[in-house]
């Protein structure tokens, strides 16, 4: 065993890619997540009527908003005329208009804007927010890092494992050293085992990263984040070997991931479970990534330490058994006994 | 040590892939197994060496009925598609299939050493295989079939796609290693190499057509080509069928 995981280390070592798509992918996606769910600058432009009250403007501009003062019949028209202005306020007689460019996350910062500069004018109507977990303002990737650690260290194990597999059963090798005395136990827990090792390096390299680089805040212990990534990754690499049973050739693994993966990112915690209609968040027990994703939230987000995770992690360990079992089973066409 | 097959069938799903064929190949020979692609020549290795169990019949190696994990520690095998680690190294390669025989550390490397030299690849050995030629491949293949210094040698089309001057030389090596006291099965749909053979099991269909020293075959025939024994047993098969 120890042997097939060395011979696995070796030959990944050697093809420059496979290294590169598991130590380096996850820094740059992450990186880029970064800056595009990070804080972002960007200053909404909102315009009001030219009679507009001083008290009005000034109210305004104390805001993270440009201010801009125009006369307009039709507020809808003024927008698309004007591609710099995200909203039109209006205040008069019979009440307060806010015309808005189009639902998105420019909007929404507008309106949020505008909204703290009339509760200046009336400190009666100011609600104060507070948060048990996390904190007011904090960024999306602070709020989203979770999924993304999860993420990540099941996507990338996986597709090492499944695309090496795949290869190793068209290429023969599989049949070969099923055609030695090596136990059929020995081969997946050696496969296991090798990747594994690449694994730890990742989850290493990711959290460091997460955490050092980046700046991504935990409550929890980041030992126990780790731990979970382990888990993962070792659920990866056997849910790639099951896979790889079902593909004959890399492109096939390719056309799984829609049908393999891809749900499994909606179910990973981005979208909460109970928003899901129809009973439809039940799914997300028979997908691996909920559990992990499950316990890297709660040591993130809710500071729990392994009271607190150990029933998902419990949930990992029990789906890689099924699927060594099921591993197990696809080896036996290649013997008789 | 010689292998015994009786009365084998074989089935997958309603296809009858190995029709009850018997026959015994004497130890220390050199068997060919011959037919065109698709007639069994696979399944009929896959039987032997026990990746498949018969579904009625039995295989023997020696005294050992197949399938047998103790036996796979004396049987080599060199599969159609090569079967070796391209991103390793022909050493590597060796060295890892070694570990699994148990080979003793310094015994390996000597081996290791040993059969680089009769695949004539000592001088790459330390090359990633991915850069090795088709030819380069199959010898580094050979090579690790027969790095254990198996009794039984399966080799399964081991000269597909081989000009013929390196298929000379891997017959050479074939009876280098004969030689030495192991039987080996060799399936080819080449039928001049069946001249290289002690004996030829034709296999049509499934069917066990015929089986003998190859040149008793070779007298059964007008011209003295094996092609021939394959066109009477076709027409049987018209007749059986008409």
């Amino acid at each position: 065993m120890r042997n097939l995981a060395k011979r696995v280390i070796f030959q990944t070592l050697n093809d420059k890619r496979s290294v590169a798509l598991i130590l380096i992918a996850p820094l740059l996606i992450l990186t880029l997540v970064y800056f595009l769910l990070g804080d972002s600058d960007y200053v909404p432009t909102v315009v009001l009527d030219d009679n507009a009250p001083e008290q009005l403007v000034d109210a305004f501009k104390d805001e993270t908003l440009e201010v801009e003062q125009a006369t307009f019949d039709d507020p809808k028209a003024y927008i698309e005329d004007n591609e710099h202005v995200d909203a039109v306020f209006e205040m008069n007689q019979e009440g307060t208009t806010i015309t808005l460019r189009e639902p998105s996350t420019k909007s929404s910062k507008a309106v949020g804007e505008i909204q703290d500069a009339l509760t200046t004018l009336n400190p009666a109507a100011e609600i104060d927010t507070s948060f048990v977990y996390g904190e007011e303002g904090q960024s999306t990737f602070d709020s989203f890092g979770f999924v993304f650690l999860s993420l990540f260290s099941f996507f990338f194990v996986f597709i090492l494992s499944a695309m090496a597999l795949v290869k190793e059963r068209s290429g023969g090798t599989l049949e070969r050293l099923l055609m030695t005395p090596i136990k059929r136990g020995q081969v997946i827990l050696g496969y296991t085992l090798g990747y594994g090792t690449f694994a730890v390096v990742q989850s290493i390299f990711i959290v460091l990263y997460s955490i050092y680089v980046l700046g991504l805040s935990s409550l929890g212990n980041m030992a126990w984040v780790m731990l979970t990534m382990l888990l993962m990754a070792g659920t990866a690499v056997l849910f790639g070997a099951t896979i790889s049973v079902f593909a004959r050739s890399e492109l096939q693994v390719v056309q799984m991931i829609p049908f393999t993966i891809i749900p499994q990112v909606f179910f990973s915690g981005l979208i909460p479970l109970d928003l899901i209609p129809y009973g439809l968040g039940n799914l997300s027990y028979v997908m691996p990534i909920y559990y992990g994703a499950t316990a890297i939230k709660e040591v993130m987000i809710y500071g729990s330490g392994f009271s607190g995770i150990w029933m998902y992690l419990l949930g990992l360990i029990l789906y890689a058994g099924v699927l060594y079992l099921l591993n197990m089973r696809a080896l036996e066409k290649y013997r008789g006994h | 040590m010689n292998i015994q097959l009786q009365h084998v069938e074989k089935s997958f799903g309603d296809q009858l892939a190995i029709d009850n064929i018997d026959f015994t190949i004497p130890s220390g020979e050199i068997c060919c197994l011959l037919g065109p692609s698709g007639s069994g020549k696979t399944t009929l290795i896959r039987l032997m060496i026990g990746a498949l169990a018969p579904d009625k019949g039995s295989v023997h190696i020696g005294e050992t009925k197949m399938p047998n994990m103790d036996m796979l520690q004396q049987i080599g095998f060199m599969p159609q598609n090569d079967g070796l680690y391209e991103d390793l190294s022909a050493e590597a390669n060796l060295a890892f299939f070694g570990s699994i025989y148990k080979l003793g550390k310094k015994a390996l490397q000597d081996r290791i050493t040993e059969v680089l030299n009769l695949v004539d690849l000592a001088n790459d050995r330390h090359k990633l295989v991915r850069n090795f030629s088709g030819g380069m491949k199959k010898r580094l293949s050979l090579a690790i079939a027969i790095l254990h210094k198996p009794d039984v040698l399966f080799l399964d089309e081991p000269t597909v796609g081989i000009d013929p001057i390196l298929r000379r030389q891997i017959w050479d090596q074939f009876q280098v290693i004969r030689r030495e006291g192991t039987t080996i099965i060799v399936s080819t749909h080449v039928m001049d190499e069946v001249l290289e053979c002690d004996r030829a099991a034709l296999v049509y269909n499934g069917r066990l057509i015929a089986y003998d020293h190859v040149q008793d075959l070779l007298d059964q025939t007008e011209n003295g080509r094996v092609e021939e024994l394959f066109l009477i047993a076709g027409k049987e098969e018209v007749g059986d069928h008409a």
